[in-house]
C-alpha cells in the first residue's frame, strides 16, 4: 500500500507517508488526509470501450 | 525561580494530524495505580507501581470543513489511536519532549453548540502508554 498525502495537516502533500505504528490509518484515509495511491485511478485505470460482439447480441 | 509558560503554540496532533489551529486546551494524565506492598514490620505505607492509567483531554473548536476537526475524529470513535504533544513548536528536546499517548481509546464524541458562540468538543483518549521523548 503506498499512501500520499493529501493535507497539510499531516505532512507534505503529495509527499509519501509511511505508516506508523498504532495510527489508524483507514481513519486517515476516510477524512481526506491520505490517498492510497494504488487504489486511486490513474491512466492504466481507464476503461476500455468494448466493441460488442455481434455473435452475442440480441435484437429486440 | 524558574518557571515556564505555555500559552500560544504548543503542537498537538492526534492520529498523526495536527489539530494544534483547532485545539485550545489539554490536559495530559499520566497515572500508574499505586499497590500497596506494606508489610508487617514497616512503620509507613509502601506502594508500588501497578499499571498504567493515562489520558489526555483535548478542548477542540468543532469544524466540519474540509480536513478539520470532524474528519479526524469521525472514524476514531470506538478505536485506539495515538496522541502527542509539545509545548512549543521547536525541535524536541531536553526543554521541550514530546508527550506520546499510543494506543489512547476515544469512547465519545461530545459536541456542544451554544447560540452565539462557537461549536465545540472535548475529547478524552482513556489508556494506552504515555511517555516523553526529548530527542
Amino acid at each position: 500500500m503506498a499512501l500520499r498525502i493529501i493535507s497539510a495537516r499531516l505532512g507534505e502533500p503529495g509527499a509519501f507517508w509511511t505508516p506508523v505504528e498504532g495510527v489508524n490509518v483507514e481513519a486517515l484515509i476516510a477524512g481526506g488526509f491520505l490517498e492510497d495511491t494504488h487504489t486511486a485511478p490513474g491512466k492504466s485505470a481507464k476503461n476500455k470501450t468494448k466493441a460488442p460482439d455481434a455473435a452475442n447480441t440480441t435484437q429486440e | 525561580m524558574a518557571t515556564s509558560t505555555y500559552l500560544s503554540n504548543p503542537v498537538v496532533t492526534v492520529n498523526a494530524v495536527d489539530l494544534s489551529d483547532q485545539c485550545s486546551g489539554a490536559t495530559v494524565n499520566q497515572t500508574f495505580a499505586q499497590l500497596s506492598n506494606t508489610a508487617f514490620g514497616d512503620t509507613a505505607m509502601k506502594y508500588t507501581a501497578g499499571l498504567q492509567e493515562n489520558s489526555i483531554t483535548l478542548d477542540l473548536y468543532w469544524s466540519t470543513a474540509s480536513t478539520e476537526t470532524y474528519a479526524t475524529l469521525k472514524s476514531l470513535v470506538g478505536t485506539s489511536t495515538n496522541v502527542t504533544i509539545k509545548q512549543t513548536s521547536a525541535a524536541v528536546s531536553a526543554t521541550n519532549p514530546l508527550g506520546t499517548l499510543t494506543g489512547g481509546f476515544l469512547a465519545e464524541l461530545p459536541v456542544v453548540y451554544t447560540v452565539g458562540e462557537l461549536a465545540t468538543c472535548s475529547v478524552t483518549f482513556n489508556g494506552g502508554t504515555f511517555a516523553y521523548t526529548e530527542a
